[in-house]
């Protein structure tokens, strides 16, 4: 139980590190387009863990959603880059999502049951709240080409309502 | 048969003709001011940006409500008392439903169960 906690307590830090250190950075169109695909596929890679680990129906549903609306994101942001001929130029903000989404995964792996429910409901909070303040703080004031603006827009509402679904299944939860 | 009595027979049918005109057209008339006879009417539901719009609806009783998918990912239009649901719209893709039944008919997304909104039939 003990590695539990701190495996948490090692999640939450390394989410909360993501917001100071987005305010700090000015990627270019290139470097966001990489930030928004990385994002989505953190978020895809730990829904496809919790289809297979998750106990609750809801929220293995609710894993079954954040796959289907990140994977339709990546799909927008793959077509438009390509629109825009724009290759996606990995940065340190991309580069951290990454890491970090791969740590979060080996720490949710230990976890079963009840406690693995309620370990990826919780980061999905967390990672959702850490996502909405890159999307206000890093990348909508620097995005340059209107259609890239535009598609991150477009997405902020889904991100917005994923967390309070997520929100609404922790509250469940506990 | 002479002529006179040809031309009674011919206007007394054109007379008919004209009447029965008439009342048809008086009562497409009242239907048209008339709420019981209003015609139904199509409206429509836009989902885009995790959100049904307009998020409340007021219809008559018979018309016919079409949800239209605008957003990139699938969503659904579900009563909360199980009254309609719709399939999952891909994106782009609509639903219609006629609003048979009168009263509030509050319903949602069951993918994005934060997406709320209601349909009164009047």
């Amino acid at each position: 139980m003990n590695a539990v906690v701190k495996g948490l307590a090692a999640i939450a830090l390394a989410l909360l590190a993501i917001p100071a250190f987005a305010q700090s950075t000015k990627p270019n169109d290139a470097q966001i387009a990489a930030i928004v695909v990385a994002a989505n596929q953190v978020d895809i890679d730990a829904g496809k863990l919790a289809v297979k680990h998750a106990y609750d129906p809801e929220v293995k549903a609710f894993a079954e959603r954040m796959i289907t609306d990140h994977t339709a994101v990546n799909k927008q942001a793959t077509a438009l880059v390509k629109k825009l001929n724009v290759t996606p130029e990995e940065n340190e903000l991309s580069k951290s999502l990454k890491a970090d989404g791969a740590k979060t995964l080996d720490k949710l792996r230990e976890l079963k049951d009840g406690q693995f429910d309620r370990a990826y409901i919780d980061n999905e909070v967390k990672y959702h709240q850490a996502v909405l303040e890159v999307i206000d703080k890093t990348l909508l004031p620097n995005a340059q080409n209107a259609e890239l603006k535009e598609l991150i827009t477009k997405v902020r509402p889904a991100i917005e309502a994923h967390l309070k679904h997520a929100e609404q299944l922790q509250a469940s939860l506990k | 048969m002479n002529a006179t009595s040809r031309c009674s027979l011919w206007c007394f049918r054109q007379r008919g003709a004209r009447a029965g005109l008439l009342a048809v057209s008086t009562a497409f008339a009242i239907g048209a001011v008339s709420p019981v006879f209003a015609a139904p009417r199509v409206h429509e539901v836009v989902i885009e940006g995790m959100q049904f719009n307009p998020a409340t609806l007021e219809v008559n009783q018979g018309d016919t409500v079409v949800w239209t998918n605008r957003d990139f990912f699938p969503h659904n239009a579900t009563a909360e008392d199980g009254a309609f649901r719709s399939n999952d719209l891909e994106p782009g893709q609509s639903w219609r439903f006629r609003a048979d039944t009168k009263g509030d008919f509050p319903y949602f997304c069951s993918l994005h169960p934060t997406m709320k909104a209601t349909l009164t039939v009047k």
